[in-house]
């Protein structure tokens, strides 16, 4: 699928990039829980260098790489200085400031939330990246045995992520030309609201239009009554897909290895 | 998900469709088991007041999920027409995109909160519109998760640091939502159902948040995280959602649908 907001740009090759998307979701998922478990330093560092290694696999360009890794910073280094300041204390304090101390215990925590929330969501992000939409779309519906009908219907429904974007901005510049919205948070939030209202206007009222076209070219028909689909794109789990689920169980358990060796690794909530 | 195997069930009465979603009405209550008794032991871990919460919470989880499980049987009009699923998933298209604005929009609106953190809450509502909107439009069971998962999807395809962990977040708060809906029967789509719906998906985003990001954090200022997110889920996702509805509805937009045909004015 080539449309504009969904292209994942240039890809090469690798067996990781070339896994059917259903193991990309479950490398991706088995990571995040496992990390989930624990709030340490070694496990969520290990499990970060592990990524870091394995990022040459994954089958971007340096450039892609970069682009979609930068926005993790956005999310974690927020989370980690927030923990640093306001998070449970302990050991020697450092600094205190009212509702604000920074101790050794709370840097510690500080840099162990940075790292796993870095560590979960790098390996979504980059697998992410080298999923096409159909290619997933096939790979649920096929693999996973999720309903074709809402499959099928939510990648016609992507199709239109262009269109829908390019009116989006085209609502912005109508609503400038009227003279609506404005500066300041206030009239911000009111503008934002009068564009997100009339986007769903016209989604609902293309969704309409694209339903009577599907149906009419027999999209439904026979569901339910035991009619056999069958699929233009085959989607099937091929032993590289082993491989690389391998590879996904060995990570997490190296670092999970890690943390318990190190004495650090605590189950969550005990 | 399990929506059509489900549907299906209802529209034809043939035994392998009814036996498919028989199935599935038991493994949704195991699930509905396995998570309540999780949920029990973890809370029942905690030091503090584990002893009197983790019964409490174990025991509500159950009763709810036996009443979702009821209301999903038992769902007036189950079955999904194409018209319904198309305009399910370009709503979720949709609420995707307002997601990834929202997205861009988050970081700097949070770094101004700095001040207090646990406040950063108050604006997760946003990103549960999916469930709200997408249950009240369609009307359908399963149709909060639906829409709320495809948003999720657009939103994680399009590019934003969460990753895949996005498509996850979708599919728990918009079940979330979907308890809300299930346990009024699918009979109520007014303000209230609205409102329990945002509740229903803002703990559970006050829940993931708490766990993933801020899980050194005091309980107190868990808790207040986990307030705001649910103020959050009553103010934007349930009333916003809400009024959202019912002037899309006005438009005379939702005149295929069943939320639109006791809306329209002569």
């Amino acid at each position: 699928m080539s449309t504009g907001l969904l292209d994942p740009g240039a890809i090469r090759p690798t067996v990781l990039a070339r896994s059917n998307p259903v193991t990309k979701l479950a490398v991706a998922t088995l990571l995040a829980v496992v990390l989930l478990l624990s709030v340490d330093v070694v496990t969520a560092g290990t499990a970060v260098l592990l990524e870091v290694l394995a990022l040459p696999l994954v089958g971007l360009g340096m450039g892609g790489l970069l682009r979609r890794s930068a926005v993790l910073l956005v999310a974690a280094v927020p989370v980690a200085v927030l923990t640093v300041l306001v998070g449970v204390d302990s050991g020697a304090v450092l600094l205190d400031a009212g509702p604000l101390s920074i101790s050794t215990g709370s840097l510690e925590s500080g840099a162990a939330v940075g790292l796993r929330v870095v560590a979960i969501a790098l390996p979504g992000v980059v697998l992410l990246a080298t999923t096409d939409p159909t290619d997933l779309g096939d790979a649920l519906a096929q693999v996973l045995r999720l309903s074709p009908r809402f499959v099928l219907a939510a990648l016609a429904a992507f199709r239109v992520v262009d269109v829908l974007a390019e009116e989006w901005q085209q609502l912005g510049l109508a609503r400038r030309a009227r003279g609506l919205g404005g500066d300041g948070l206030l009239a911000g939030v009111r503008d934002l609201a009068g564009r997100v209202f009339v986007l769903l206007v016209i989604a609902v009222r293309r969704a309409a239009v694209l339903a009577t076209a599907m149906e009419a070219r027999g999209f439904g028909a026979g569901e339910g009554q035991g009619a056999d689909r069958t699929w233009a794109r085959p989607s099937r789990l091929r032993a590289s897909d082993a491989v690389v689920v391998a590879g996904g169980v060995l990570l997490a358990a190296t670092a999970t290895a890690a943390g318990v060796l190190a004495g650090t690794w605590q189950l969550l909530l005990t | 998900m399990s929506t059509t195997s489900k549907s299906s069930a209802s529209t034809t009465a043939e035994p392998p469709a009814r036996r498919a979603g028989v199935i599935a009405t038991a493994v949704a209550a195991l699930a509905v088991v396995v998570v309540a008794i999780l949920l029990w032991r973890g809370v029942a871990a905690d030091p503090d007041n584990g002893s009197v919460a983790g019964p409490l919470v174990g025991v509500m989880t159950l009763v709810l999920g036996a009443l979702a499980l009821v209301g999903w049987r038992t769902a007036p009009r189950r079955s999904w027409r194409v018209v319904d699923i198309v305009v399910a998933a370009v709503l979720g298209v949709a609420l995707g995109l307002v997601f990834t604005v929202w997205n861009l929009g988050w970081s700097p609106l949070s770094n101004a909160l700095e001040f207090f953190p646990p406040v950063k809450g108050l604006f997760v509502g946003v990103w549960l519109l999916g469930g709200v909107v997408g249950g009240l439009v369609v009307r359908k069971p399963g149709a909060a998760v639906f829409v709320e998962v495809v948003a999720a999807v657009v939103s994680a395809l399009i590019g934003n640091q969460w990753g895949f962990a996005t498509v996850w977040y979708g599919l728990l708060q918009g079940l979330g939502a979907e308890v809300v809906l299930a346990v009024l029967l699918y009979r109520q789509w007014g303000a209230v159902a609205a409102v329990g719906a945002g509740i229903g998906a803002g703990v559970v985003v006050g829940v993931l948040d708490t766990t993933l990001y801020y899980p050194e954090f005091s309980a107190g200022l868990k808790l207040v995280y986990g307030a705001s997110a649910v103020v959050s889920g009553i103010v934007i996702a349930g009333l916003g959602g809400w009024a959202l509805t019912r002037a899309l509805a006005r438009t005379g937009a939702l005149a295929p649908l069943a939320s639109g045909r006791n809306a329209q004015r002569v």
